[in-house]
């Protein structure tokens, strides 16, 4: 590949491509095994990431690599801390963050902690770091992921002004329009190889996925295949709950769920989805409001509780909150039930039985290799999900919960979740869908919830789905009336 | 039986752990008395010391030359193995349970007590005192468990603190003050009054030895801490809680349930020592718990990787270098050597990476970590 | 009365710079986001090694050897801990457990059961014109532990709020990963705090056996390590905050030693055993409060493993 000043470009491709890996070597993270890197036509090594800072190279994080107790300043000038008579300077430190804010057009508050922090100032953090050290050729990796529709167009904005003052940007992304949007070269990765390049103004969406893909077969989705909604299942009534650090999260939020539907919550990321799936799931308690299961009013349920009422939840987080890594996948079958048939039998443990419905499930949702007694940590992220779905959708639930279900994924991953979950509608359960990813929502569900600052600020049905009308009310930008019944017909 | 070669690697880093420390301490033995001999000699005291005076029951025949060391060796080697289960059942569910010196006193002055002041027919008597003492140790433990759960103390600290807190108000206050032995109006006797004749636990050679029933209890409590772990779904869910407590939560164990009922569990454990060693050996509770049986412990369970059969195999061992150790006097090699062996070997099996580099096992399952971006 | 609280602050400022000592070794490592519970096993081969070396070199330079012989332990920890990712309450724990037999050997093979021959304590020094004022005399006749361990921590502070390598070992005990893609090595900055902690551990550990005792007593240094660390996170992993933990558990002692000393009727009341536990059972309240909130660098305890390399 190469890269010229003053342009930008954007890598795509699936999950396990080989992006960030890639960029993980030209960021002087990872070491290469051969081939070369030319800058300005000279080979060059990097050993660390020092030396690729020295040559001006600067890498934004997908996952931002901040301290969040330390300030902004302190954050920008760590590792090239501006010195007086052996102490540190950080008036000197703090003006030259804000030097660099003005010279690019940036605004932050150089002595708050990051932790108090938006996502969206903590990125541009991210960015004056780079800036600071003298980058001229900047990676930004999967920098949209978590922004909303404004602070993506102020960071297009950034990027447009970086590449006119000469500056290389390389964008890392699997959000295809706006690759589309912003680059003028869009270069295509699949298993670790690059098998296209294409310009900017003459692709599609279309193109780009089914180079990356290989074939260009869509995820399913609902389409307009009508469903009559089912029994209420979930009913919610001006729910408080307390977040991290006693921040309220959800601040009054009133929803309902139907069986044989898929309802999904378009938000941005912080505006209480979390919060909202742990208190459904009876991980996080309530201040107030009440939550209806099934007709029933819940107070303080445990989640083991819910789970026998019929309430199943796969949360993100999938190797800290859904699996056990080092424990077998019967084993991670069996959490939660191991106390019944078929996986014990009056407090001894059925292995026989164990072994029998963790392999029926293994066969029955295509995991690879369907060995029970591998350990679940070294399954593919794909396939330990389909585990995870597999222990829930066993307990034939009525209600489903999911949280992100498809992050990290590749392609085909994806696709078989979204046939489960599909498939549970089917079969009268109810889902509840929570996810950051906008396509993945609308492509799914009967009706969408979004929600801002921990209250709902709109509901639409399957044939009012406009995008832009879900940002904005993902971003409080617009109110509906207040949430009503729906409307009666599904 | 495709088990045991698997079973054999795995005890391998703490085998090799063992071997080396031998092999340093005998060095040292070497070197600042400048005579091979003699720390082979020194070995050698230790283990007749440790498994009877092979040599010269060969030559006379007299059975209590071994039988002396038997009792000995099983002696420490129960309350070693009642100590170190103490800590690995608390590894289950992902607790360091550094408080075992501090239950085990608890549970040796309620044994005390009940062994010295309450009349019971002999089959109960030690029953009763040993069920005392496993639940003094078993609230003990609860409050660490306690604070952690509730108020995100760590275990660490928390039984740290409690040890000492046992040890002072026991031996600084209960032990001179209140439960001081007075029954013979000998007042300088140290300690409590001496237990009930009933109450003593069972010596199983007659006089040839001070075996008693201890041992046997010990080997049943490994044996029963191995099952409870691996066949039951208490056991399951309590490891699930120490391996993914949050995905444990999230797939519906009780998690507060667990825990509490295995630090309780293991604080029993504990406690079964202290009763042990006041029924068994000294008949009343001494001034003084002597030794650091707790971080025996808690050294006992390191080296045999927290695993029930591995603490007691490694409590065995070390029971019989302790035994041993008092031989070792009569070379002039000091008798602290079996914990220095015992401090090394658990600094070796600390460097477990080492070992497994060593021998070229694959460490590297890593799971991808959620920070570096994998494309 | 006055003469009480003299007294029970003058015992403070002579118990204290062991503790203190101890406890800024074990923030500092700690804050680099290195557990070390192996402080209580520095201080003890600290203070037998300067007990030791007292015997045949001034005191001064055997404080010295005590360092040296703390930082000699710490550094196995490091490199266990850093090198080789090994747990490190595991090997700190193994750490005190090598130093607590090995030294117990040395000791009895060498010189008595019960401890060392007595050396020269450090000298004490007058710190002029306080001597008439009530109160502020018990200031002077302290040995250079005491003033030393009222300057240290003021320094340690210093350095670890304002200086670029202390904001380089702050940003490791929080996020290591971070800190590496800005060029930062993350075990080059761990091994010098650990061995630094070594340092001042066995620094305190000397400071008992040279200032506040005159030899190596068998028990040395008896659970004051373990107080360092309930200091330690008393003081929420700063230097200032331990400081003043620290000087906190020395008064309660001192003052629990001046009480048995000069109203012997407390102990009637209160028995011995409840006085001793007091300090236990005050950390355990404080951390019982304190809860959730604890401050503690967010990356303590992890192993860090520098990925792709």
């Amino acid at each position: 590949m190469d890269f010229e000043a003053g342009e930008i470009v954007a890598l795509v491709g699936e999950n396990g491509a080989g992006k960030s890996t890639l960029m993980n070597v030209l960021s002087g993270l990872y070491t290469p095994d051969s081939g070369e890197i030319l800058i300005e036509g000279q080979p060059t090594r990097f050993r660390s990431p020092r030396d690729a800072i020295a040559r001006e190279i600067g890498m934004v994080h997908q996952h931002f690599m901040l301290i969040p107790p330390l300030t902004v300043a302190e954050n920008v000038v760590l590792g090239l801390e501006p010195r007086k008579r052996g102490l540190l300077d950080l008036t000197a430190a703090r003006n030259a963050v804000q030097k660099t804010c003005q010279r690019f057009g940036f605004s932050l508050p150089v002595d708050a902690r990051i932790e108090d922090l938006t996502v969206g100032s903590q990125q541009k953090v991210e960015i004056i770091k780079v800036l600071y050290r003298g980058a001229r050729v900047l990676i930004l990796d999967e920098p949209t992921a978590v922004l909303t529709p404004q602070e993506c167009d102020d960071l297009f904005a950034v990027m447009r002004e970086l590449a006119a003052s000469g500056h290389t940007i390389i964008l890392i992304s699997h959000k295809l329009r706006e690759v589309l949007a912003v680059a003028a070269r869009i270069y295509v990765m699949r298993r670790g190889k690059l098998v296209a390049q294409v310009q900017g103004s003459a692709s599609n969406e279309r193109e780009l996925a089914a180079l990356m893909v290989g074939d260009a077969r869509p995820s399913p989705s609902i389409g307009s295949a009508k469903r009559d909604r089912g029994e209420l299942l979930l009913e919610i009534e001006d729910l408080h709950v307390l977040g991290a650090q006693e921040i309220p999260a959800l601040r009054g939020l009133s929803l309902r769920i139907f069986a044989s539907e898929v309802v999904g919550i378009a938000g941005v990321d912080g505006n209480g989805q979390r919060e909202l799936a742990e208190a459904i799931a009876g991980l996080r308690p309530w201040t107030s409001g009440s939550i209806r299961f099934r007709g029933e009013q819940l107070r303080n349920p445990s989640p083991g509780e819910l789970r026998h009422r019929g309430l199943a939840h796969v949360p993100e987080d999938r190797l800290s909150r859904a699996i056990i890594a080092p424990m077998t996948v019967e084993e991670n079958i069996a959490l939660g039930r191991d106390r019944e048939p078929p996986f014990a039998r009056k407090g001894l443990i059925d292995f026989a039985g164990r072994r029998e419905r963790a392999s029926r499930l293994l066969k029955e949702f295509d995991v690879r290799p369907p060995d029970a007694q591998a350990r679940i940590g070294l399954l593919s992220g794909g396939n330990q999900q389909k585990v995870v779905l597999a222990r829930e959708l066993d307990l034939a639930p009525r209600l489903l919960v999911v949280v992100q279900p498809t992050r990290g994924l590749d392609i085909s991953a994806v696709r078989a979740v979204h046939e489960r979950l599909l498939l549970a509608r089917e079969r009268g359960a109810g889902v509840l869908l929570i996810s950051l990813d906008l396509d993945e929502v609308l492509s799914l569900s009967d009706r969408i919830y979004a929600i801002f600052e921990g209250r709902i600020t709109g509901e639409l049905g399957r044939a009012e789905f406009d995008e832009k009308r879900i940002g904005r009310l993902m971003m409080g930008a617009e109110r509906e009336r207040p949430p009503r019944a729906p409307s009666a017909n599904a | 039986m495709g088990m045991f070669p698997s079973l054999f690697r795995a005890a391998l880093p703490s085998l090799l752990s063992i071997a080396l420390a031998l092999l340093v301490c005998f060095i040292a033995i070497a070197v600042s008395r400048s005579d091979l001999s003699i720390a082979a000699n020194a070995y050698l005291q230790m283990l007749w010391g440790g498994l009877g005076d092979v040599p010269s029951f060969l030559g006379s025949g007299n059975w209590s030359l071994l039988t002396r060391a038997w009792g000995e060796s099983a002696a420490k080697a129960a309350l070693l193995t009642f100590t170190g289960l103490a800590v690995s059942v608390a590894f289950c569910v992902g607790l360091f349970n550094i408080g075992a010196q501090g239950q085990m006193t608890v549970g040796a002055i309620v044994a005390a007590v009940i062994g010295a002041k309450v009349a019971l027919p002999a089959g109960l008597h030690p029953a009763v005192a040993i069920a005392g003492a496993a639940g003094a140790g078993a609230l003990y433990a609860l409050l660490p468990a306690v604070l952690k759960v509730r108020r995100g103390v760590h275990e660490v600290i928390s039984t740290i603190m409690l040890n000492w807190v046992a040890v002072s108000l026991v031996e600084n206050w209960l032990v001179v003050g209140p439960l001081r032995a007075t029954a013979s109006g000998d007042l300088s006797r140290s300690g409590t009054d001496e237990i009930l004749p009933t109450a003593e636990l069972p010596r199983l050679l007659g006089s040839l030895s001070r075996l008693n029933a201890g041992f046997p209890l010990a080997v049943l409590s490994a044996v029963g801490v191995w099952f409870w772990l691996n066949r039951t779904s208490n056991g399951f869910e309590a490891r699930a809680v120490g391996l993914g407590m949050e995905a444990a939560r999230t797939a519906g164990i009780d998690v507060r349930a667990r825990v509490y009922q295995t630090m309780a569990f293991a604080g029993a454990l504990a406690g079964i020592a202290g009763a042990v060693w006041v029924l068994g050996t000294e008949y009343k509770f001494p001034a003084t718990l002597g030794a650091p049986y707790g971080f025996d412990g808690i050294a006992i369970s390191l080296i045999g990787q927290n695993h029930p059969l591995g603490v007691g195999a490694a409590a065995i061992f070390f029971g019989v270098l302790r035994a041993g150790g008092t031989r070792m006097q009569l070379l002039g090699v000091h008798k602290s050597f079996p914990e220095l062996i015992q401090g090394l070997a658990l600094l070796f099996v600390a460097g477990r990476l080492i070992w497994d580099s060593v021998l070229r096992r694959s460490a590297k399952r890593a799971v991808p970590m959620a920070e570096v971006p994998r494309a | 009365m006055l003469e009480v609280i003299e007294a029970i602050l003058f015992s403070t400022l002579d118990y204290a710079p062991a503790l203190i000592f101890a406890a800024l070794g074990a923030v500092l490592s700690e804050r680099s986001g290195i557990v070390n519970i192996g402080v209580e096993g520095m201080m003890r081969v600290g203070a037998f090694a300067a007990a030791v070396a007292a015997l045949v070199v001034p005191t001064g330079a055997a404080v010295g050897a005590g360092m040296l012989a703390g930082a000699a332990l710490a550094s196995i920890h490091a490199y266990l801990s850093i090198r080789w990712r090994s747990d490190q309450v595991v090997s700190g724990m193994a750490l005190n457990l090598v130093a607590l037999a090995g030294v117990t050997f040395l000791l009895e093979t060498r010189y008595s059961p019960t401890g060392t021959p007595p050396i020269a304590q450090l000298q004490r020094w007058t710190v002029g014109g306080i001597d008439g004022v009530p109160l502020l005399r018990a200031l002077s006749g302290h040995s250079a532990m005491t003033y030393l361990a009222l300057v240290v921590p003021a320094v340690f502070h210093l350095a670890l709020f304002r200086t670029a390598a202390g904001l380089r070992i702050r940003a490791v005990g929080e996020k290591p990963l971070a800190a590496t893609t800005l060029g930062i090595s993350v075990s080059r900055l761990r091994y010098p705090t650990v061995i630094g902690g070594g340092l001042l551990a066995g620094l305190g550990g000397a400071a008992l056996s040279t200032a506040t005792l005159d030899r190596f007593e068998q028990h040395m240094p008896a659970g004051l390590g373990f107080i360092a660390l309930a200091a330690m996170v008393f003081g929420r992993w700063t230097p200032l905050g331990a400081f003043g933990a620290a000087a906190f558990f020395a008064g309660g002692n001192a003052l629990r030693i001046g009480l048995a000393s000069s109203v012997p009727r407390v102990l009637e009341i209160v028995p011995q055993g409840f006085l001793l536990a007091l300090p236990y059972l005050l950390t355990l309240l404080v951390l019982a409060a304190q809860g959730t909130k604890s401050r503690a660098p967010a990356s303590l305890g992890i192993p860090f493993e520098a990925e792709g390399k």
